[in-house]
């Protein structure tokens, strides 16, 4: 034997330097501690909004709150009967959806089963670039476009009602539904399409009677998280849907206006009295507003964790199964397709057309009960098709739209100059100022504690009651509506920690609004991080903490990095978080500290398209650069996402 | 069974009727053993039989599998490792660990390398270069890289990624290596190449190595460990266990007459 050997004592020669235990435990501690903050939060937010609504639900008694059917808070006696905001909510998420789900599914199927792959290279960034679009732009449309669309070709009085926040919200609600459904759609296995093409089935066959039963789950979650989406919505409901306070008579008639929960947040939070009866049953109106997408959400998470659960061992003849199957018959589609194409000739040109539609398709979905299995095909495939390019000139509207209207505004001293004459002329750069500051401070707030998170639920997952309390919090902070986040900042940060209506107030609401967003896709990236590079680093003598600094951070950096950018770009396009804790319509100065208040771009076009009549052009203009800045956003995380997985592929 | 050998430092891991629970389910049954030191062990058995277990034990990378408890005594040296203020990442440090597929971290060749004694606090510039240098060539392995050192590791062939982590736990100057199943991603080539590198690691190493491969264990192993459903059931000189096994099940696993 050699006796080269090491001493037995210290076989090492390397210095010993590893951290010390304490050093490790700080770091553990500190990343819980950002875990916590999740939990904290929902905490504060939920305390606040009861602590608030309090009073509103005593003074007036919880059901005759809720059932009550007037709401007339600045009448004498005031009333709060919230019966007309519910039934406004439940009518325009109703409508959005009845308009979205035909889109989304046929788009999600074509793109999932049937697409090209070119084609799918085009559709996708689309959708996503729909997803991006902020909803006070959504709601410019709809106010310019839309409502006046409808006001001309259905000669109403006014194009403000049902049916345009529908229209407005469905298109809102697709990008959701589309893509959950189709990676639901993606992840139904190939083995079961191949069995069931090997037993000679048609593509369609396949399609309707087994793919999409066994995504099921995850396409009825994709379309209850749309709702949550439709529900929470505020500021693109609130600019088209009229806002009347009323029950439209009869019930169906999409032509009456309504108002949503969130729209009468939105429109009397900055206008109350501190304290008085009125704000205490605002904050009442958000109670129920959390309490109401709180339920949906929970719905959809309970589903997608069956689609887990189920994923291993599933029925296909469940009935829920068969039922889809048998909805996804060919003649139900014509149908489907047929009632749509009907209302909106009904409303278009009146009723003659729409029965003649009506009775056309009546005729042809009897004839379908005849058509072979390749013609069905050929038609089930066809109404796929439409509905993607349904959905690609949607946005290819908004954008020419916009784009084409907005150009001519583009000018130097419009990008760099300070706003005149209420904002009809001059420039808005203390608005894109602003936007930059809110984001980057929302942005540096929440970086680290949703990282250190993230860390902690993934790095030092110990499955506990904590572990679980936190993830249930990040889950209720992701499905709060943002004028929830929005009253929360009012009442908590600027009255209660007296910031005041401040830059900081604003940094900190959008912060804790993106806070969700950036934990999960900092979870799902370090998730994605191979067990076996930990194990590699570990091996070595590496301590926990240099394991994840050294070799999980660095290899989960894409995708980390892609959450945040899409972060960056959710919180330049918000509205309803900052109407109330940081923001002014106009300015003289750039802002000279944390604590001063500042414009901002989203707000700025809301200012303008509601209530400066004669400022077209600087609106368009307005609302280009908010997309242009938060498209451009989208655009670098697309790349860095694209760029990433290519190279770090393992 | 503490080996007696006379050419034999005496034992570098010692194990006492040790128990493993994945959960309620058993893995590991009342194992007892001594790892000779400055030899090549190997332990062989049927798949699922709890190798790659007990050897997990060794470097506590169960301590990372939720649900897992151990029973029993493992002791380092004479130094107990499951006992309270014990070093897991000295252990480690110490106890090398190559894993079955080659886990290159997404980094160059130069700092899969160099990550070891990096993290242990080296800094040197000089030192490390001499250090990667010579990790890559007691694996075999500078000859195929050193024009391409700053290259990323993933772009390595299989073969030429398992040799990069064997240099990368070399470079951390173990005194025990632990195997799992090193060979079993590779061709015979690349196979043939690791086999006359453990060879040559004895002289400074202690090696235990798990393979299912049993011409694999003859050919470079002195001692050999057959488990079954996690019990050790047989432990001795490797010529001894495949000549002359003391046990039935031993010889129906050796002599391919199994289930
Ligand atoms: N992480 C784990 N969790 C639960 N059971 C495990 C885990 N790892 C291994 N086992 C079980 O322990 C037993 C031994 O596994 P293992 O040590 O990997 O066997 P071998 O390496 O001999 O093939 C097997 O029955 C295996 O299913
Ligand atoms: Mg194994």
């Amino acid at each position: 034997m050699p006796t080269t050997v090491t001493s037995v004592t210290s076989p090492l020669h390397l210095p010993r330097a590893h951290a010390p235990a304490r050093r490790e435990q700080a770091f553990s501690f500190l990343w819980f501690a950002c875990a916590l903050m999740a939990v904290v939060t929902v905490g504060f937010i939920l305390a606040s909004l009861v602590i608030e609504g309090l009073p509103a639900f005593n003074d007036t008694g919880v059901l005759r709150f809720v059932l009550g059917d007037t709401w007339n808070p600045t009448f004498d006696p005031p009333s709060y009967g919230i019966l007309p905001l519910l039934v406004g909510t439940l009518l325009v998420t109703l409508g959005a959806m009845a308009i979205s789900v035909p889109l989304s599914l046929g788009a999600a199927i074509y793109l999932a089963e049937l697409a090209p792959a070119r084609v799918r290279e085009v559709v996708r960034p689309a959708v996503e670039l729909l997803a991006g679009i902020p909803s006070v732009v959504y709601g410019f449309f709809g106010l310019v476009v839309l409502v006046e669309w409808l006001r001309v070709t259905l000669s109403v009085p006014s194009g403000e009602s049902v049916l345009a926040g529908s229209i407005l919200l469905g298109i809102m609600s697709l990008p959701t539904i589309l893509s959950v459904s189709e990676d639901a759609l993606f992840a139904v296995g190939r083995d079961l399409r191949e069995g069931s093409l090997a037993l000679g089935a048609t593509r369609w066959q396949t399609i309707s009677q087994v793919v999409v039963p066994a995504a099921l789950p995850g396409i009825s979650a994709a379309v209850i998280l749309g709702m949550g989406r439709a529900i929470g919505e505020t500021m693109a409901v609130l600019m088209v849907t009229g806002n009347a306070a009323v029950i439209p008579e009869p019930l169906f008639n999409i032509l009456s206006p309504v108002r949503t929960l969130t729209g009468t947040l939105g429109i009397e939070m900055g206008e109350v009295a501190i304290g008085s009866p009125h704000y205490h049953a605002l904050f009442a109106v958000a109670t129920v507003l959390l309490a109401v997408t709180l339920v949906v959400n929970l719905g959809a998470t309970a589903l997608l964790s069956r689609l887990n659960a189920a994923a291993a061992g599933r029925s296909m003849s469940s009935t829920p199964g068969r039922l889809v199957a048998s909805l996804f018959s060919t003649r139900v589609l014509l149908g489907l397709a047929a009632g749509i194409v009907a209302l909106v000739a009904g409303s278009t040109w009146g009723l003659i057309p729409a029965l003649g539609v009506l009775s056309v398709s009546a005729v042809l979905s009897v004839a379908t009960g005849r058509l072979s299995r390749r013609q069905s095909e050929a038609i089930a495939f066809a109404l796929f098709r439409v509905a993607v390019v349904v959905v690609l000139l949607v946005l290819a509207l908004i954008l020419f739209d916009i784009v084409s209207k907005g150009l001519p505004a583009i000018s130097w001293e419009f990008l760099a100059g300070t706003p005149k004459d209420l904002g009809r002329g001059g420039g808005i750069f203390p608005a894109i100022f602003g936007t930059l500051c809110l984001v980057a401070g929302s942005i540096a707030f929440a970086l680290p504690i949703g990282v250190g998170a993230a860390i902690h639920l993934v790095e030092y997952r110990s499955e506990g009651r904590v572990t679980r309390a936190i993830r249930s919090g990040v889950d209720l902070l992701n499905g709060t509506p943002s004028i929830v986040f929005g009253l929360f900042g009012f009442s908590f940060l600027v009255l209660h920690l007296n910031l005041g209506v401040s830059m900081l107030a604003g940094q900190l609401t959008l912060g804790l609004m993106v806070l969700p967003t950036i934990i999960r896709t900092a979870e799902e990236a370090l998730r994605n991080v191979p067990q076996s590079l930990r194990e590699g680093s570990l091996a070595l003598g590496a301590t926990r903490w240099q394991t994840i600094s050294r070799v999980v951070l660095p290899t989960a950096a894409a995708g980390i990095v892609t959450g945040t950018i899409l972060s960056i770009g959710r919180a330049a396009g918000e509205t309803a978080p900052i109407l109330f804790t940081a923001v002014v319509f106009s300015q003289r100065q750039l802002p000279g500290s944390l604590f001063e208040p500042v414009m901002a771009l989203p707000y700025h076009l809301f200012v303008l398209s509601t209530t400066v009549p004669g400022s077209d052009l600087n609106r368009y203009g307005t609302a280009l650069v908010l997309i242009l800045v938060v498209c451009g956003i989208y655009a670098v995380a697309i790349a860095v996402r694209n760029r990433f997985s290519t190279t770090m592929r393992l | 069974m503490t080996p007696s050998d006379s050419d034999s430092t005496g034992a570098v891991l010692e194990t006492d009727g040790l128990d493993l629970w994945y959960g309620s389910q058993q893995a590991l049954r009342s194992v007892t053993f001594a790892v000779p030191a400055l030899q090549v062990t190997a332990l062989i058995g049927p798949s699922g039989c709890g190798k790659s277990t007990l050897l997990r034990c060794f470097n506590r990378m169960n301590d990372l599998v939720e649900g897992c408890r151990v029973e029993g005594r493992i002791e380092y040296r004479g130094d107990e490792i499951h006992r309270p203020g014990f070093d897991v990442v000295d252990l480690r440090r110490r106890i090398g660990m190559v894993f079955q597929k080659p886990n290159p971290f997404p980094m160059s060749i130069y700092d899969n390398v160099a990550y070891g004694p990096r993290v242990h606090g080296e800094t040197d510039r000089d030192r490390l270069n001499e250090c990667v240098e010579r990790s890559l060539r007691q694996a075999a392995l500078w000859d195929e890289v050193q024009d391409r050192l700053g290259d990323s590791a993933l772009g390595l062939s299989g073969g030429q990624q398992q040799r990069l982590c064997i240099a990368r736990t070399l470079a951390v100057e173990p005194d025990v290596i632990l195997m799992d199943e090193p060979c079993s991603a590779l061709d015979p080539i690349a196979t043939a190449k690791i086999e006359d590198l453990i060879d040559a690691l004895k002289q400074r190493y202690t090696v235990i190595i798990v393979t299912h491969n049993m011409q694999q264990a003859a050919r470079v192993s002195d001692w050999t460990g057959f488990m079954y459903l996690g019990r050790l059931v047989e432990f001795g000189r490797t010529s001894q266990v495949f000549e002359a096994p003391h046990e039935e099940l031993t010889e129906r696993y050796i002599t391919g007459r199994f289930g």
